[in-house]
This record gives C-alpha cells, structure tokens and sequence, in this order.
C-alpha cells in the first residue's frame, strides 16, 4: 500500500464496505448477462457478440410494457405493484428468449459448417445492425427511460456496522444549541430591521454568527456520520439481487437436473458426439439461446427499473456485453459458476476502481481484465488449459 | 557417428506418461522405423524431437547438439524436418508455395528489400521457386505446381509433404506414417522414392508406419514402442520373430 | 538496369497519380476534397488491416487504435515542436508521417507481443479492447486534450499525401507477397504449426504483421490530424474499427486488390446515401424485409439447386424480382404503420448498411471471402495469363 501512496490518496477506507456491497449488486446483474455468453460458447464454441444487443432489447421491451400499463413520462399514473413488475419481467425475458432464438436460427445456425471467423464477423454484423438499425425504430433521440413510479419498492434499507462515536456526537449536540440559540437571535433582529436585503451591521453581524453556527454544526455531524459504518441498500437493488439468485438456482436446477440439461452439457462437452447419441443438437442449441438470452433480458429489465432514471438507447447493451463477457472469460468461458463468480469480480473491480479515484477509467478497466486473464490464465479462473493436437 | 540420439527421453500430460524412457539411436544415413500400436506414443515421440512439446526429463541430442526443449522452428533450422500424420498442408497455397515455404529458411535477403522488392529479392525468390520445381519432380508432383495443395488427392498431399520437409535441405527426415491411406501402387512408388532420398539425396530417416510389410521391405532398424516404452529394437527379422512385439500386436493370449 | 528504369517508371507514374488528384481536386469543393483524402485514408486502413487479418490471419478488429496513436502523435508533436522547426508544411507532414508511423509501430509491438498466444475470436477481443483503453485513455490525458481533443496547426490538406501513402501501403503488401518473403506470412495463417516445422518463426511473422500493419494505420493519422487540424478521441471509436473490418472481409481477407476497392465502395456509398434527406422509414423497413427474403431465397437455391449456370441466373434474377415486388408491397403495408410514418436522413443509414453488408456476406459468400481467397487470386492469375485452379486439374 505504500508503494503508490500519491495512487491511492485520498482513499477513504470508511465508504469501502459499502462500495463492496456496490461491486456485488453490480456484478450479479453481470453475471446474470455473463451466463448467456458462457452458456453458447459452452454449446457451439462462439462468442455471441449480439448478447448485448439482447439485453438492449430486453431494456426497450420492458419500457414498452411499462408504457402499457401507463406509465409513460406524461401519464400520470401514481402507484405500481410487485405484479406489474414480475408481467415486465417475464415478457422482458420472453421476448429476449425469443430474439436470441431467431437471432441463432437465421444469422448463426447457417454459419456453423464455416470457420469460426466467420460467425464472429456475423455476430459483429448482427450486433451493430441491431444497435444502428434500431435506432432507426425504436424511440432513442432523447434516450428514454423507465418511469421512476414503476418500482413500488422505494425507501433504503440501512445496515449499520459500527455506530457514529459518542463524543462526536455530543460534540454535535453542543453545537446545534448555539445554532438554535443564534438563530434565535438573528430572527429576533430580523423582526426590527426595515429592509431584509439591506440589513444594519449589527444584522449583519447576526446573520454571520447564524451560519458560522450552523455550518460548525453541520461539520460536527458529518464527521460523526463518517465516522459510523452504515451501508445503505436501496430496496430495490435488493430486489435485483433475489432474483438474481432465484434465476440462477432456477438454470442450475435446470441444467443439471432435467433432460434438456443434461443434453446441453453433453453437447458441450463434445457436439459431434452427442449429435451421433440421438440428442437433438438444434434444439439443444435453441434451448441454450433462449435460456441465455431471457436472462440477459431479465438482468435488462431490472437494470432499467430499479436503477432510477436509467437512460435507455441502443447502445444500451454494448458496454454491459463487453464487461460481462470478460466476466465470463474470467470464471473461465463455459464454466456456469464461473461467469457467476466472474460477474461478481468484474462488479466489484468496477465499483474499486470508482472508489480509488479513477471513475474515468471503469470503463477501460473491463479490458484490462480480460487482457492479463487472456494472458496469465487464459482458460478462466474456472476453467481448463486444452493442448492442440498435432 | 550418431545423427540423432534419444537419452531416457520421457513426456508427461498429467498422469498419463505418453513417452518413457525411450532410449534410441540413428547413424547417419541410416533409414530407420518406429512402430507400435496405436497409442504407443509414436508420434509424440516425434513432437518431441521436433520441439512441438518439451520433454519432461531425459536428453535428445541432435548432431552434437542437445536439442530437447528448442523452439520447433530453430530445430528446422538445425536440419530436423517432419511431415505430418494428418497431413498439414498451407492448404490454400499452391503445390509450389508449399516447397517454397519450406526453402524459405535458407533465405538471405532482408525483409526490408523485399517491401521494396530489390533485384536480390527478385532473384531469391526466382532461384527458390527452381529449387522447390526440382524437389516437385523428385516427388512427381511438378505438372501439378501451380494446384491449390487442398485440391491434391491423398497420395499426392502426402508426397507434397515429404517434398516440402525436404526443400528445408534437413539431415534428418522424420516421416509420420507416410503410406496411411495409400494404395498397393502407390506404398511401392513411395518405398522407392524414400530408398531414393536416402541413397541418392543422402539423407537419414526416421518413418513410423503402420504397415509391417512396408516397414518391414524398408528400415534396415526398427525400434518397437509400446504404452510409451520401448519393448524391442533390431533389424527386421528379429522384430519379426520377437514374441514381446507379437504379444504387444496381438495380446498376451497368443 | 532494366530493372530500375521499370522501377523509376513506377515510382514516377504513382508520383504523377497522385499530383493529378491533387489537381482534380484542387478544382473542387472542400467537400470533395475531403472526399478524396478520406478515400486515400481508408484505402491505406483496410490494406494495412488486410496485412494482418487477411495475408497473416490474425483476426484484429481494433485497427482504429493505431489510427488514434498516429493521429494524437502528429497532433501533440504538431502542438509543441511546428513553431520552433520552421519546416515547409509538406517536409512537416511527411516527418509527421514518420514519426506516427513509429509510435503506432510499437504500439502495434505493444499489441502485437501479448496477442499471439491467442487465437482467432480472443484475439479480436483483445485488439478491440485495447483500441477502447487507448481512446479512453486519451480522454482522460489533459496533456491530449482530454475529452474535447487537440487542436491540431498547422493545417495541411494535401490530397497527394494521402494517396501516395495509400499506394505506398498497397506496393509494400504486393511486394511481400511477390517475393518469397510474403510466403511465411501466409503459412502462419494455413498452419501455425506446420510454419514452425518449416523453420518459419512464428512469433516473429506475426509481430511484424502487427507493426508493419500499424505502421501504416499511425501514418494515415498523422495525414488525418493535419487534415482535420483537430483529433478527438470520438473519431476513433469501435464504428471506425468496424468499418475497416467490413472493407477487408468485402473485398475478400488476403485479396489486396480487393480491400482497395472494398474501401472505396464502403467510403462512397454511405457519403452518396447523405445526399438522400427524406427516406421514408416504412421503405427502410421494407427493405430490410426485401433482403432477408432474397438472401434466403439465394441460399436455398445455392443449396438446393445443381443446374447449369444459365439456369441458375435465371433463378438469380426471378428473387431480384421477387425481391423488388417484395419491398413495394411490404412499402406499401409498412406505410400504414404510425411509427413508420416519418422520414429519415440518409446518413443515419451508414453504419447499417455496414453491418447488413457484413451479415448478407457472411450468409451468401463466406467461403470466398474468408482467408482462402480463391475468387481475387484466380482472377488475378487469370490476368496474368496463369492457369486457374480448375483448368490445371481438369
């Protein structure tokens, strides 16, 4: 740490836990997006470039559906329900599922018998003539976003870790009499001065004495709430974070306990094989899409709802593509756990290099991950090293 | 004097020890084979010759030099060439770029002079090219120079291989298992052209071959390996007739 | 002396070229002349891309990153050091030219050293991501101007310069790929290991592909901030990387003749598309509705259909029809959708028609387009009077 001490000046180590609760929140919804790529590349060895477009889509879709149920930036309506937020969820998720299907069976199936170059230029065509063809149709000059009124879950939930220190806070008791007391006083001169804009110099006077009070007091009292640990949560990112959970205990109920799992992995442990086996590898590959890309377009959803305010164009998906694909390159690319471990490490480097004073540079920071992973342990955290055959 | 010489050679994936021990030894000029089951470590014994892999303990000495554990290319350049048991062509490239391409080690000129495309460049590479045709005739593919390499039958691709080691100029051929696939005709035209690369041209080769009568019309040495270990070595009659060798071919049974 | 009384010729006849576009240009509006230096431009990125994803085969898709170094390197030395040189304009170009080339070159070095032991679509990633840490860390460099960018003086707009670099970039690849020296290049994108087993230095073939290559990408910066007098890191995004990408794999990866062509028709068409203002929306989703049909159409009958030549045009041409009568009804059905009422700027249309370029290709011809080359190779052999492929085997 004292290597580069000018590097991390400045670091305030008391907003650390709660920047790491931030780096989680992050990085489930990257994980979430994280799992789509793993799980293609897993089945057909390609890197879905368009996923991100997915998670676009799926962002449009639910602001759509929030649109429906009449929460457009003009309409007036007040309350929503957990109800309408589960009905956007799964159409987001539906509609997702079945773009990535499409996607797979018109621009990726005819591929599969080219070198693999060849589905990557197509995934590249297919991602940019989804963000530019979009912005032809879909509403994006100026972006427009998800009505705050949408998420009924509003409100924080506060953890706090280490309460403020007593004598700080006595310390703020003591000032905030002087605040009341001078305040007092200052109103009491007000009531005899003519002109409030103009006042005499003893007025004056007050008025400085006031707020000096009050600027003391309030130092006092940000000191003592620096000095307590508290971490704030706001509901609705809780939320994101439980579904996330339940979505993954869902795939991995999935993959490793029903028959069109168990497929999958067969498929992605040796194509050729399990086609030879009987296994339908078209549909195991439409299954694969579809699962991926409805939780691509769940992560969408929950990031344009409960995130307030989120800005939605179609380039929407480009930047939380590239960073959870490095997620998933990180875990180690066909790895399930590991683009959910992945995910979580990318969020969490993210939010660190925000909290050491670099937040220009989060966004560089995805591809300086990938490059050292790329470079130091290129088959992921979670993965294996595979030796050409000569 | 020795050419090439394996010391207690030895290669690990994991558990799996796909080479052990494997002691060998080729005098210069000899045409010499390597056989055994599949899965015997034949090939692996060749990548680790060639520098494809690093040999986990033991010593490979080529001309004098140690050699285990050098860059594949640097050990081209010391005069090992290879062909491959599935053939690895620039399949794109003309019958002639191949050879070319295994020429190009000899080259002299500078990169530089060829962006600008010097007279010396011009001339290199025109020599290469008449080089490369005459190694096309030896092998019988020269009517065929100018082909794209995919579009060559089996047999053809197999000798373009062998044409393309030896544009290297190598002192030492190594042939994976070069009459795989070939017919009856086509394993007698390559038993002579091999016999001619070694009486006429003057080189060593090693060969791993499947095909006991080819081998056996062939080498004048063989070594047997079997599950990475070296059960018999000789000239083919005592191979022939060694029961380790059978029982390996055969199963224990016999 | 044959030999350098044909190379004089040459080297004076592309000199002549080029000065005659100057004056061609001289003549037009600052509009075409910008035309005609951005051509030059791009006809020098897609070459130079083509170097490396095409004659090496090392799939990058972040050539804008060396573009950026040139660019911000002629930029900065243009900023600190033009007043004190006191250099005629064209020396100070053509020293910028080198100096660009050099910084890209390493960083090309850079690039090029950790990348190689990745292959294919890793590869791509890393190229493009290191092309986004480069423009992300010029935005935040108070010394490069930050996120506004560098005012660049002088400004230099010479068309020669541009052009002459263009066929500069495209005589080195011929050259390499003339000679004997061009040979290894390719074989590392055949087979990496076979190359090795030949003697080819793998690493080294490839590291020089990515410097060469940069090199050429640093000196179009150099022409471009001048041209400009102005760099921001927004001219380099990942659309600029992507737009020399779909030149190269248009005009066939390997296939220099047509990356020059590719780059030019690329260049033009979405410029001609500005001078359309008022396209109606309903049209442009009928015709993506016309090209997904044809495109399918195509593919079934290539799969599916084994005629002669004469009855396959024939087939060709009914889905060109079909296609046509496709878009005017689905123009007309769409026209009745509220939201396709309005009408939009042709030069929205750019990158889409890049990226259904892309796709329609990948779709209808990847095996010719893709590193195997055999359509440009052919053709130009036929040109040269050599046998094609199936004649010799016939």
């Amino acid at each position: 740490m004292t290597v580069f001490p000018h590097l991390l000046a400045g670091l305030e180590l008391s907003t650390l836990p709660q920047q790491l609760v931030n780096g989680i929140l992050l990085g489930a919804i990257y994980a979430l997006i994280a799992l789509g790529y793993t799980m293609v590349y897993g089945v057909l060895k390609l890197i879905n470039f368009a996923h991100g477009e997915v998670f676009m889509l799926g962002a449009y879709t639910a602001l759509f559906t929030s649109w429906s149920f009449g929460f457009t930036e003009v309409g007036n309506k007040q309350d929503s329900s957990p109800g309408i937020l589960i009905l956007m969820l799964i159409v987001s998720m539906t509609v997702c599922g079945v773009v990535g299907v499409l996607i797979e069976r018109f621009a990726y199936r005819p591929m599969r018998s080219q070198p693999r170059i060849a589905s990557l230029i197509t995934a590249i065509g297919i991602s940019l003539l989804l963000q530019y063809g979009g912005q032809l149709f879909l509403p994006s000059s100026p972006p427009p976003s998800i009505s705050d009124k949408v998420n009924p879950f509003k409100g924080n939930i506060e953890i706090p870790l280490k309460p403020a220190d007593s004598a700080l806070l006595a310390q703020a008791e003591q000032l905030k009499a002087k605040v009341t007391s001078t305040k007092a006083a200052y109103d009491e001169q007000l009531k005899s001065e003519k002109d409030s804009f103009n006042l005499s110099p003893v007025g004056k006077e007050l008025r400085t004495a006031s707020q000096d009070a009050e600027r003391d007091y309030r130092n006092a009292i940000d000191k003592a709430n620096k000095d307590a640990l508290v971490i704030t949560l706001p509901q609705g990112q809780v939320i994101m974070l439980v579904t996330t959970v339940i979505l993954m205990v869902i795939l991995t109920w999935l993959v490793m306990r029903t028959t069109a799992g168990r497929a999958m992995r067969a498929a992605s442990l040796d194509f050729d094989a399990a086609s030879l086996m009987g296994i339908n590898v078209n549909t195991v590959i439409a299954f694969t899409f579809f699962i991926g890309s409805a939780l691509a377009g769940a992560g969408a959803m929950m990031n344009a709802s409960f995130l307030g305010g989120t800005k939605i164009d179609t380039f929407f998906g480009m930047l939380p593509g590239v960073k959870a694909f490095v997620a998933a390159v990180l875990g180690g690319i066909g790895n399930i756990p590991g683009a959910v471990l992945g995910g979580i490490l990318m969020g969490l480097a993210e939010t660190m290099v925000i909290w050491a004073g670099y937040g220009n540079y989060k966004d560089a920071i995805a591809f300086i991950v990938l490059i050292v992973v790329l470079l130091v342990k290129p088959g992921g955290l979670l993965g294996s090293n595979k030796v050409e055959k000569v | 004097m020795s050419l090439l010489q394996l010391d207690q050679a030895t290669i690990k994936f994991g558990g799996l020890i796909a080479v052990n021990s494997v002691s060998f030894e080729l005098k210069k000029g000899d045409l010499f084979g390597l056989i055994g089951p599949n899965g015997a470590g034949k090939t692996t014994c060749f990548n680790l010759i060639t520098g494809v892999y690093k040999p986990t303990s033991g010593k490979i000495t080529f001309d004098g030099k140690e050699i285990g554990g050098t860059p594949a290319n640097k050990i081209a350049n010391l005069g090992i060439a290879r062909t491959f048991q599935n053939i690895r062509l620039f399949k794109s490239l003309s019958v002639l770029e191949n050879v070319v391409v295994g020429g190009f080690l000899r080259h002299k000129t500078p990169l530089l002079s060829a962006l600008a495309y010097m007279p010396n460049v011009i001339k290199e590479t025109e020599s290469l090219k008449a080089e490369a045709l005459e190694l096309l005739k030896i092998v019988n593919l020269d009517k065929v120079a100018d082909v794209r390499s995919a579009d060559l039958s089996y047999g053809m691709q197999r000798r373009l291989e062998i044409a393309r080691a030896m544009a290297t100029q190598p002192k030492l051929l190594l042939l994976d298992e070069p009459a795989a696939g070939m017919n009856p005709q086509e394993k007698e035209e390559l038993n002579a052209m091999v016999k001619h690369i070694r009486d006429e041209v003057g080189l060593t080769v090693l060969l791993i071959e499947h095909d006991m009568r080819f081998v056996m019309s062939l080498c004048e040495r063989i070594v047997v390996l079997d599950a990475g270990k070296e059960i018999a070595a000789g000239p083919p009659d005592a191979i022939r007739s060694d029961p380790k060798v059978i029982a390996a071919y055969l199963g224990e049974a016999v | 002396m044959k030999f350098w009384g044909v190379r004089l010729a040459s080297i004076l006849g592309a000199v002549a070229f080029c000065f005659l576009l100057e004056a061609v240009a001289q003549g037009q509006s600052s509009f075409v002349q910008r035309l005609f230096v951005l051509a030059g431009l791009y006809v020098t990125l897609a070459v130079s891309l083509n170097l490396i994803n095409g004659i090496t085969g090392q799939f990058s898709i972040g050539h804008a990153a060396f573009y950026q170094v040139g660019a911000y390197t002629a930029g900065f030395c243009a900023s600190r050091f033009f007043a004190q040189m006191n250099l005629p304009p064209a020396a100070w170009l053509l020293l910028m030219m080198v100096t660009s080339a050099i910084t890209a070159g390493l960083a090309g070095l850079l690039v090029g050293l950790p990348s190689l032991r990745l292959k294919g679509d890793y590869l791509a990633i890393v190229t493009l991501g290191f092309g986004e840490i480069i423009r992300i860390f010029a935005q935040n460099q108070e010394a490069l101007g930050g996120a506004y960018g560098l005012t660049v003086a002088p400004k230099i707009q010479y068309v020669w310069a541009a052009w002459l670099l263009a066929i500069l970039c495209i005589a080195v690849c011929r050259n390499l790929l003339r000679s004997a020296h061009g040979l290894p290049f390719l074989a590392v994108r055949e087979d990496e290991i076979a190359s090795s087993a030949m003697g080819v230095n793998v690493t080294q073939t490839k590291v020089v592909a990515f410097v060469l290559g940069s090199m050429f990408a640093g000196a179009a910066g150099a022409i471009l901030a001048h041209f400009e007098s102005f760099v921001s890191p927004p001219m380099f995004t990942m659309d600029v990387s992507f737009t020399i990408v779909t030149m190269v794999v248009l005009g066939g990866t390997g296939s220099i003749t047509g990356s020059v062509l590719a780059a030019i028709l690329l260049f033009y068409l979405p410029e001609k598309m500005r001078d359309f203002t008022n396209i109606p929306l309903a049209g442009v989703a009928a015709a993506f509705v016309a090209i997904s049909a044809a495109v399918f159409a195509i593919r079934w009958v290539m799969q599916n259909f084994h005629g002669s030549t004469k009855d396959r045009a024939i087939r060709y041409l009914g889905i060109l029809v079909g296609a046509v009568v496709i878009w005017f009804l689905s123009k007309a059905l769409l026209g009745n959708v509220p939201s396709l009422k309005e009408n939009i700027d042709g030069s929205k249309l750019r990158m889409v028609v890049f990226s259904v370029t892309l796709v329609v290709l990948m779709l209808l011809r990847p095996q010719g387009m893709l590193g195997h080359h055999e359509f440009s190779w052919d053709w130009v052999r036929s040109k040269f009077g050599k046998p094609t492929v199936k004649e010799a085997t016939a």
